[in-house]
C-alpha cells in the first residue's frame, strides 16, 4: 500500500523515538516531571527542552508553549479559554466555514452560551483574505479564529498579513497552524499572533500531544479549561507526559533543519501527481488555482473526479491510503464541508481524494499511485451509465 | 520511513461477495445498438447516488442468453448490477420476476443502510422485464 496520507498523521521520527524511549523504561526517566526529587528533576528538564525545541521551530519564547493533548484541545482552550477569562458571554468571534471541526464545534459551544459567531465563506480557492475579515469585525469582536492551512485543500491564508491588522485592532489573534508549522516558515517575534495551535504527531512526533502558543506581551490570558494541579501556568493541569513532549520537540528541531528542503520536495511531488492526472478529463484540483507556491501548502493535493461516485472512487483504491472528501458516516456519505463552502456541488464534493505527501514519499510512489487512480477512475467512469465521454 | 506498508485486500470490510463482484464486475458493459433480442431496464437516479442499467438477451425459448449491465454508484449497487446480469442467465421472465430486493440483500449481504441499492435492483430488473413484456404483446 502507498501511503499519500501524511496530513492526516506522519510516523514517528526515528530520531524522535530514539530520544523518546528512556522516559517509558522503568529503570530512567519515568518519574513525575513535577515531582522535587532528582528523577524527577531529570523528566522536568526534558520536557524544557522539548519546550525549547517547539519554541525554537516558531520564533517564541519557551514560556510561551502550553502543552496540551493535541490541536482539538489547543484549539479548544484557546477559543473557549479566551473567551472565558475574558468574562464575555456576549462577545463576538469571526471564523471561516473551513474551520477544523474543533474550531468550528467550539464556536458552537460558545454560542449555546450566549457568544455570537460570524463564519466567513472563503472565495472558491478556499481563501478567506484578510480584508473581508476586517470588514467582518465588530466593536465587540474578541477573537479571529483562522487556520494557517487548509488539512483538506492546502490553502494557505494570509495569517502573516492579517495579525498587525487585527493587533492594531486590539483583536486577539488565534491561528490553528496544524498543517503549517513544520511545512512552511513562521517567526512569531515578527508575526503578532497571540494563540497558535500545534499538533505533533503531523510533523512526524508522537501522537497524543500537542502545543498551544500563548502570547506573553502583550499577555494572551486564558481561563483554563482543564482544572488541577495549576500546571502549565495556571492554563492547563495535568501531569506532563515526559516521553510525548520529548518525542514532539526532537520532532520539530528535526523539522526545522529540514524545512526548506522538505518544502521544496513536496511541492515538487504535488506538482507531479497533478500532471499525471492530466491524463484524465473533466477533474478539478481544488484549492488556490495560483500556480506559485505561496497559497497552495506543499504537501497537499485535493481533485475532485468528475462521474465517479465517491465511495466506490475509495473502494477502487484498496491499495492507496489518501483521504476522501466524504466524512466518517459511510451511511450518510456526507459530501466534505470544507469542498461544500468552496462551491463544489454534492458529487463533486464527494468524489474527491486528497492526496498528501511527506518525508517517505518518493517520485515513484507518486507515478505509481496516479496510474492506480487513473485507471480505476476510467473503469468507475466506463461502468457508469451516465458516463459520456 | 518509507510509505509503502502492508495491505489488507478487503480494508474497508464489504461483504466478500459485494467485495468480489465490485472488484472484478462480470458481465458489465451493454450490447452493440440492435442487437436482436435485447430488452433494457433502469432504475435509480443521479441524485441518490444509485444508476442501474440491465440489459437482457432472451434467446427465441424465452430464456435469457446474455446479460449486461452499468451502474453508477457505491461498491453495493455496482455488485447488484453484476449479480442480476448472472444469476439471469437461463432464467425465465416469469422466474425473474420472482426477485425481490430482500432476496437481493440476503445473498449479498447488504446492510439496512444500503436496502437502496438491492431496491434498484429489483427494479431495474421489473423495468427490463417490462420491456420484455410489453414486446412480447406487439
Amino acid at each position: 500500500m502507498i501511503y499519500l496520507d501524511y496530513a492526516a498523521t506522519a510516523p514517528l521520527d526515528p530520531n524522535a523515538l530514539k530520544a523518546m524511549l528512556p522516559f517509558l523504561r522503568t529503570d530512567s526517566g519515568f518519574a513525575n516531571p513535577a515531582s522535587a526529587h532528582g528523577p524527577g528533576v531529570q523528566a522536568r528538564n526534558a520536557v524544557e527542552a522539548a519546550r525549547a525545541q517547539v519554541a525554537a521551530l516558531i520564533g517564541a519564547e519557551p514560556n510561551e508553549i502550553v502543552w496540551t493533548s493535541g490541536a482539538t484541545e489547543s484549539n479548544n482552550l484557546a477559543l473557549k479559554g479566551a473567551i472565558e477569562f475574558r468574562g464575555l458571554r456576549s462577545a463576538h468571534i469571526v471564523s471561516a466555514r473551513t474551520e477544523h471541526k474543533s474550531v468550528l464545534d467550539s464556536c458552537r459551544h460558545l454560542e449555546t452560551v450566549g457568544v455570537r459567531v460570524t463564519l466567513l465563506k472563503p472565495d472558491a480557492d478556499g481563501l478567506v483574505s484578510p480584508e473581508q475579515v476586517l470588514e467582518a469585525l465588530r466593536p465587540d469582536t474578541t477573537l479571529v479564529s483562522l487556520m494557517w492551512v487548509n488539512n483538506e485543500i492546502g490553502a494557505v491564508q494570509e495569517v502573516q498579513r492579517l495579525a498587525p491588522l487585527l493587533r492594531e485592532r486590539g483583536v486577539l489573534f488565534h491561528v490553528d497552524a496544524v498543517q503549517g508549522v513544520g511545512k512552511l516558515p513562521l517567526d512569531l517575534r515578527s508575526t503578532p499572533i497571540d494563540l497558535l495551535s500545534v499538533s505533533a504527531h503531523k510533523l512526524y512526533g508522537p501522537k497524543g500531544i500537542g502545543a498551544l502558543y500563548v502570547r506573553r506581551k502583550p499577555r494572551a490570558r486564558l481561563a483554563p479549561q482543564m482544572h488541577g494541579g495549576g500546571h502549565e501556568w495556571g492554563m492547563r493541569s495535568g501531569t506532563l507526559p515526559t516521553h510525548q513532549a520529548v518525542g514532539m520537540g526532537v520532532a520539530c528541531e528535526v523539522a526545522a533543519a529540514r524545512l526548506r528542503v522538505d518544502a521544496e520536495r513536496l511541492g515538487g511531488l504535488r506538482e507531479l501527481m497533478w500532471q499525471c492526472l492530466q491524463v484524465l478529463p473533466r477533474i478539478h484540483r481544488n484549492g488556490p488555482a495560483e500556480s506559485g507556491n505561496t497559497r497552495r501548502a506543499p504537501h497537499v493535493l485535493n481533485v475532485s473526479f468528475e462521474g465517479v461516485e465517491g465511495e466506490s472512487l475509495r473502494a477502487a483504491l484498496p491499495q492507496l491510503a489518501v483521504s476522501s472528501g466524504s466524512a466518517c458516516s459511510s451511511a450518510t456519505q456526507e459530501p466534505s464541508y470544507v469542498l461544500r463552502a468552496l462551491g463544489r456541488d454534492d458529487e463533486l464534493a464527494n468524489a474527491s481524494l486528497r492526496f498528501s505527501f511527506g518525508r517517505g514519499t518518493t517520485a515513484e510512489h507518486v507515478e505509481l499511485a496516479a496510474q492506480m487512480v487513473i485507471r480505476q477512475v476510467q473503469r468507475l467512469r466506463e461502468l457508469s451509465p451516465l458516463w459520456t465521454a | 520511513m518509507d510509505s509503502v506498508i502492508p495491505s489488507e485486500t478487503n480494508p474497508f470490510g464489504y461483504p466478500e461477495t459485494i467485495w468480489r463482484l465490485f472488484q472484478e464486475t462480470p458481465r458489465a458493459g451493454g450490447f452493440p445498438p440492435d442487437t436482436e433480442g435485447v430488452v433494457t431496464g433502469e432504475a435509480g437516479s443521479h441524485a441518490s447516488r444509485a444508476v442501474l442499467r440491465l440489459q437482457l438477451r432472451f434467446d427465441e425459448k424465452g430464456r435469457v442468453a446474455d446479460a449486461r449491465f452499468r451502474a453508477y454508484g457505491c461498491p453495493s449497487t455496482i455488485a447488484v448490477g453484476a449479480w442480476i446480469a448472472g444469476w439471469c442467465l437461463g432464467k425465465t421472465a416469469f422466474t425473474l420476476s420472482g426477485l425481490q430486493s430482500a432476496d437481493l440483500r440476503q445473498t449479498l449481504e447488504i446492510s439496512y443502510d444500503r436496502a437502496h441499492c438491492a431496491m434498484v435492483g429489483e427494479d431495474a430488473l421489473r423495468a427490463a422485464l417490462d420491456r420484455y413484456s410489453g414486446e412480447q404483446k406487439t
